[in-house]
């Protein structure tokens, strides 16, 4: 005979609700660590003038042909 | 395991833990102390057992220490009630020594037991997680966190005043930021993070740095979740700059929620911090925004929406859209230069809707000049219509004007 299904899947969603992905983790009560002023090396991993007006990347290149194609129609 | 042990022996060992409890306490050992309040950390000890095997060890505790009795009495029970992990009861129990506790610490002039005071902090907290998860699988009501939230709202009125305990206050903040954040009551944050801030007497920077590096990685969530990027960037730049380089999760988590936010300001990761700390999730992003592709975007979007959703990011990263049609409008706008130099300035809507089209995104002129128009006015493009013969005209001065880390 068919068991009905358990109702484990609702209590999963609760316990779910008591789950926190993004919670930072506890740093030991005495635990301490070299705080230099330069900071960590992630300070360093990002880019602000990207926004170049190099149009010879792929997408780009795609992007012209599909207009001078789509122009050349009209 | 209670069969192993003679009484005399349980009878020995719990004597000698409640001497060690009230030497350190007399002895003002904040470290020894703190070590021995740590009941969820010693799951099967020594003690454990002889509570098992000596179930009048209420009566031992108040007889020999009558004086700490309210502190010892509900610690034995909770470090029994914990062993054979009945954690409701153990939260109740630890929750009444907790009380106990405070009301000692708050008797006590110097901040010696400042450590255990944390300890008791921490313990509640996760004391109560665990009560809450069994609860909820046998369909009771979980409120052991909002309770241990309540508690320690009290512990932090007796840190948050003038004199040397002030500088613990800070890490009890951060225990409040975990529960109210799993509790999704994060505006009860307001009333802590406002007596922080506005404290006169006491630099911020006092505090220990591991505090502090909490304490900015949930008040930028806060930031990012109120759309005040700005703020978001500092409070979350100074977690990573501070936070425990050998601490890769934490790090990852911080950079979880600064990378949406520098992207809300013009600012792109290198494709190796992604890989380092494996926030791939957001590789697509990063790349629609180079390179115009508004298709992309949205492919990134539905793929991790989930991710983003739960994170809280979702509305964030949606809202990059524009950022990513005025990179798509700049793209245009050379192509054409590169072919006819002298009309580069004029777009036409068509040349938009087609584009749009080759990216699957079926828009007609009006909803585009729609578009074109929120852009002129965030600011994301400079230049007026041609309405009438659906036309945008570029300025010939800085069209695409950048954010340099502004929000749009």
């Amino acid at each position: 005979m068919a068991e009905p299904a358990k109702p484990e899947v609702t209590e999963e969603a609760k316990m779910d609700l008591l789950e926190d992905d993004d919670e930072f983790e506890e740093f030991e009560i005495d635990q301490e660590w070299d705080d230099k002023e330069e900071g960590n090396e992630a300070l360093q991993q990002w880019e602000d003038d990207w926004d170049d007006d190099d149009v010879n990347d792929d997408f780009s290149q795609q992007l012209r042909s599909e207009l001078e194609s789509n122009a050349s129609k009209n | 395991m209670a069969a192993y042990l003679s009484m005399g022996e349980a009878h020995r060992r719990i004597g000698d833990y409640l001497s060690r409890v009230t030497n350190s306490i007399s002895s003002s050992d904040g470290a020894a102390l703190s070590s021995l309040l740590a009941v969820s950390s010693a799951p099967a000890s020594p003690l454990s057992d002889a509570l098992a095997a000596f179930p009048d060890f209420p009566r031992l505790a108040g007889d020999r220490f009558p004086h700490l009795a309210d502190l010892l009495v509900p610690l034995l029970r909770a470090i029994h009630s914990h062993s054979i992990q009945r954690f409701a009861d153990a939260y109740s129990s630890f929750e009444k020594a907790a009380s106990a506790f405070l009301q000692e610490f708050r008797n006590w002039e110097t901040p010696w037991a400042m450590e255990a005071m944390h300890t008791v902090a921490l313990e509640i907290r996760l004391l109560a997680e665990k009560a809450d998860r069994e609860l909820a699988t046998t369909g009771k009501n979980p409120d052991k966190l909002q309770a241990a939230g309540s508690f320690l709202m009290k512990v932090f009125g007796a840190l948050a005043v003038k004199g040397p305990k002030r500088i613990g206050a800070l890490y009890v903040t951060c225990q409040l930021f975990k529960i109210y954040f799993r509790l999704g009551t994060v505006n009860l944050c307001r009333s802590v993070i406002r007596s922080i801030e506005t404290a006169r007497n006491f630099d911020f920077e006092d505090f220990p740095v591991k505090d502090k590096v909490t304490y900015m990685y949930y008040t930028g969530r806060l930031e990012v979740f109120n759309e005040n990027f700005l703020v978001a960037d500092q409070k979350l730049t100074y977690a990573l700059m501070h936070c425990n380089p050998q601490s890769e999760s934490n790090l990852r988590k911080i950079l979880k929620f600064l990378i949406p936010v520098k992207l809300s300001i013009g600012v792109l990761p290198k494709r190796t911090l992604l890989e380092k700390y494996n926030l791939l999730e957001y590789a697509d992003v990063v790349t629609s925004l180079k390179r115009g592709d508004l298709r992309l975007l949205r492919q990134a979007l539905d793929r991790h929406e989930d991710q983003f959703l739960k994170s809280g990011v979702y509305l964030v990263l949606e809202k990059l859209e524009l950022q990513v049609y005025q990179r798509l409008v700049k793209k245009i706008h050379i192509i054409q230069r590169l072919k006819e130099p002298a009309k580069a300035h004029q777009i036409k809507l068509d040349v938009v809707v087609k584009a749009l089209k080759w990216l699957e995104i079926d828009m007609d002129v009006d909803e585009v000049e729609c578009i074109m128009a929120c852009l002129i006015y965030k600011n994301l493009i400079k230049g007026y219509f041609a309405h009438k013969s659906k036309v945008l005209v570029l300025s010939k001065q800085d069209p695409f004007p950048r954010l340099n880390g502004k929000p749009v």
